[in-house]
């Protein structure tokens, strides 16, 4: 394994990293909430 | 007092704004938990990206932080081999279903409740005893580890401090236990009362705060240390084998084939993981959770690693490997930025914490405390029995891992208790959902043999009349590896000498 390898790694990480953050903190914020209102409606019943 | 280091009003702020609104948050959602289902696997409405920042931020907690650092410190970039081994194995687990689509299909709540539709009661109660055994003697090391990072890198310095007298002079001296002590009182509160769901919302919060902390430090070290001086640091001090594992002279093929099985095991059967999958909407989910989480696992080593790699070039080999990461930390990072740096670690620590308290509390009440249970009982006195095991557990970290620190070396001590119950547990999986002549004499013969031979390298390591002869020729990559191999055998031999028992897949059998 070069040098190179863990260079495309390591750049692979902190964009994949930076990405999965942003992109993850908006639907994941929609999952909480889709998950709240099924719970809510469950107890309801 | 003892001495604030490097902490500023800002990075105080920072740190108690997270902390309020990960109490906030934690709490709030305590009023949907109803029924135990909800409490253990937050009813199973987990959707796929809540379940992405979830298990991410389940497994990474400071002690991960650590121990990835002083691989980067040790070893170079070849030290990110476990993470990429890791990220395979998870992938390949996700796109395939292996093990995990069976195991979410059969609707149980834990490990040893599929165990029991398979090879029978006693195989369970065993099963939860050796996943509950290594999972707390795992975590017992937790806490003491979080409180050393946290020591080193603010600056809170309990030599410096004054003489004083009476409870004063008693809490300057326990600085660190204190602090952990109210740390893991927050995290208990929130997780007693909302269980699952709490960790849920909490995780996800903490995923983003870990998150923003991990990628600040990693860009920081990049643009003043650089990338130049990393490897050359790398190449100084482990040539060629800094970069490549196979030639690395401490790793070498068995390190790699070791950490490849450990890996595998712990993505089928580490109950934190897994709780993830169960608590998905369906085996299809759990399956995307894992295919996208699964690159997570090599910046989960391979970022820490290059903070360790950078303490290595700024602080030298002499350092401590260990404390080498946070000490470099303490003077690298700016004022200002350390609020944020801490509230990361910190948020990494919460979600680690609340998770396995759960977790290995839903073991205890499910599986090890079933058969004590002869009539069937009411949900609220269910959630009762659940959050008095979290609380008992919360109280047993802090006996055991915090104010009686265990002597000698933590990393064989994680490593057997690790292989103790990864080794059986995840044969045990493989053999309960692809392989119909399977039986409880085999899971029996599998679970005893899974856990004799690491105590037994153990044991013989610490004996100074066999200690040499069994460093020199066999170490810790070969046992591990032979154990995997032996609790296989285990099962095939104990399963085809003694035939019968329950027969089929494990969807079918509990129905």
């Amino acid at each position: 394994m070069s040098v190179i390898f863990w260079k495309i790694l390591t750049a692979a990480c902190l964009v994949w990293y930076a990405a999965v953050t942003v992109y993850v903190a908006g639907r994941g914020f929609g999952d909480i909430r889709r998950m709240l209102r099924n719970l809510a409606a469950k107890r309801k019943e | 007092m003892a001495a604030m280091g490097h902490l500023s009003a800002l990075d105080g702020s920072i740190i108690g704004l997270y902390l309020l609104g990960t109490m906030a948050a934690g709490l709030m959602v305590r009023k949907y938990v109803g029924r135990v289902e909800d409490f253990l696997v937050a009813g199973r409405e987990m959707n796929v990206y809540l379940g992405i920042a979830s298990l991410a931020a389940t497994e990474f907690g400071i002690v991960t932080c650590m121990y990835t650092a002083e691989n980067g410190f040790k070893y170079g970039f070849a030290g990110a081999t476990p993470g990429i081994l890791n990220a395979l194995a998870m992938f390949f687990v996700g796109l395939t279903g292996f093990c995990i689509k069976p195991l979410r299909q059969s609707g149980v709540v834990t490990l040893p409740e599929l165990f029991e539709r398979r090879f029978g009661a006693g195989v369970r109660r065993a099963a939860g005893v050796v996943i509950v055994l290594g999972g707390l003697l795992n975590m017992g090391m937790f806490l003491r580890t979080g409180g050393e990072f946290l020591v080193q890198v603010t600056g809170f310095s309990q030599a410096a401090a004054p003489a004083a007298s009476g409870l004063l002079a008693w809490a300057q001296g326990h600085t660190m236990e204190l602090t952990m002590t109210a740390l893991l009182l927050m995290v208990a509160v929130y997780t007693i009362l909302g269980g699952m769901l709490s960790v849920l919302v909490t995780d996800f919060l903490q995923f983003i705060v870990m998150g923003a902390g991990l990628l600040a430090v990693t860009v920081l070290i990049l643009a003043k240390i650089g990338w130049g001086r990393l490897v050359a640091t790398v190449e100084t001090h482990y040539g060629a084998g800094g970069f490549n594992p196979f030639v690395h002279p401490q790793m070498g093929w068995p390190y790699v084939l070791f950490n490849a099985l450990l890996n595998l095991a712990a993505v089928l059967t580490w109950m934190a993981v897994i709780q993830r999958v169960l608590a998905a909407k369906t085996a299809r989910t759990g399956q995307k959770i894992y295919t996208r989480t699964s690159f997570f696992f090599v910046a989960r080593f391979l970022i820490p690693g290059i903070w360790g790699i950078a303490a290595l070039s700024v602080l030298g080999s002499g350092a401590n490997s260990l404390q080498a990461m946070p000490r470099f930390l303490s003077t690298f990072v700016p004022a200002g930025m350390m609020g944020l740096v801490i509230a990361a670690m910190l948020a990494a620590d919460m979600s680690t914490d609340s998770s396995y308290m759960l977790t290995w509390g839903s073991v205890i009440y499910n599986d090890i405390l079933a058969p004590f249970r002869r009539k069937k009982i009411s949900e609220k006195r269910g959630l009762l029995w659940n959050r008095s095991i979290i609380a008992a557990i919360g109280i047993f970290l802090l006996a055991y891992g915090l104010w009686y620190p265990l002597k000698g070396d933590l990393w064989t001590y994680l490593g057997v208790t690790g292989t103790i119950y990864l080794s059986s547990m995840s044969v045990l999986l493989v053999a309960c959902c692809y392989w119909k002549r399977a039986n409880g004499w085999g899971a029996a013969a599998a679970i005893a043999c899974g856990a004799t031979l690491p105590v037994l390298y153990l044991i013989l390591e610490q004996v100074p009349a066999t200690s040499l002869w069994i460093r020199a020729h066999i170490g810790p990559y070969y046992s591990g590896i032979a154990t995997y191999l032996l609790a296989a055998l285990a099962m095939i031999a104990g399963s085809l000498l003694k035939p019968g028992g329950r027969q089929g897949c494990p969807q079918e059998a509990g129905k």
